[in-house]
């Protein structure tokens, strides 16, 4: 079964970060450059938030929130993350649970990748379709 | 195989949409209240558009605004894809991978009659695929799905 270290070794694995000062007028350039939803807000070489375009969203009605305001004002602290060596199913499970698009890999502390909700389906749905071809090879060449 | 209309009768049939002339203050309102991730844009009961926190985000920041008065057809991605009840799950998966959109509108006859995303239909492939392999499993094992 599929880690999230295979995961990482089919893509580029860029990881693109803000840290907690920048604004929120940075982060969205950053996301709309990149065509991404979502960015790590780091501190000192350590995770302290993510800051997506749902974040945006939700807080732009705000009073004290515009494009000036600070990502650590509007992140979300007490990001979850993965390790290297977990299942593809376990990373599915928590995103479905927490409804996350995007989890941190984060490996003796240090981050070294990002996975993305479609990047693990895409996993998912291939090692289905394989273990669907091989039981009808299976029956093909036993059973018929 | 499934198709879009089995997918409604799971989800039912609740499409959240804004007029063309709401602003984006009433439309991001609605999108938080519902918790969802996008809406459909009306004008005389037709769709004209679809408005998502996407639109929202790269709009804000190529005019440098937070745009919260202006009416939501001036920032909606005039939505040209549809896709209609009898449709497979595997066609509207191909279109929104292609297409990298998130949502869809399903019409039927004209008529506006759900709004699906890629979570509702990857939820639907992955449970076809289980059912696929433990049909097949139950076949060579010489069990029936009874048992």
């Amino acid at each position: 079964m599929a880690t999230v270290k295979d995961l990482l070794k089919a893509k580029f694995t860029q990881v693109w970060y803000v840290t907690p000062t920048s604004t929120v007028s940075d982060a969205l350039k950053l996301l709309a450059e990149q065509q991404i939803g979502a960015v790590l807000v780091v501190e000192a070489g350590k995770i302290v938030g993510i800051f997506s375009e749902r974040d945006f969203a939700r807080k732009a009605l705000l009073p004290e929130v515009n494009l000036g305001t600070p990502v650590g004002d509007l992140m979300v602290r007490g990001v979850y993350y993965v390790t290297p060596d977990q299942s593809v199913e376990s990373c599915m499970a928590m995103m479905t649970a927490k409804r996350f698009r995007h989890l941190p890999v984060l490996e003796d502390g240090k981050l070294v990748g990002v996975i993305s909700i479609g990047d693990v389906i895409r996993q998912i749905m291939s090692e289905k379709d394989s273990t669907i071809q091989s039981l009808e090879d299976y029956i093909w060449v036993h059973m018929i | 195989m499934a198709t879009v209309n089995n997918l409604l009768l799971h989800k039912g049939k609740d499409v959240w949409s804004v007029q063309a002339d709401s602003t984006v203050r009433e439309t991001l309102q609605l999108m938080g209240e519902k918790n969802i991730g996008a809406v459909l844009v009306m004008e005389n009961q037709k769709i004209v558009g679809i408005f998502s926190e996407r639109d929202y985000a790269r709009h804000a920041s190529r005019r440098g605004s937070m745009l919260l008065e202006e009416p939501i057809h001036s920032l909606m991605t005039h939505s040209v894809y549809y896709v209609s009840p009898v449709q497979t799950v595997e066609e509207v998966m191909a279109l929104m991978t292609s297409k990298k959109i998130r949502h869809l509108p399903v019409m039927e006859n004209e008529r506006l009659v759900g709004l699906i995303s890629i979570g509702d239909v990857v939820k639907q492939i992955m449970s076809d695929k289980e059912t696929t392999i433990l049909g097949l499993e139950n076949y060579i094992l010489g069990r029936d799905y009874s048992g």
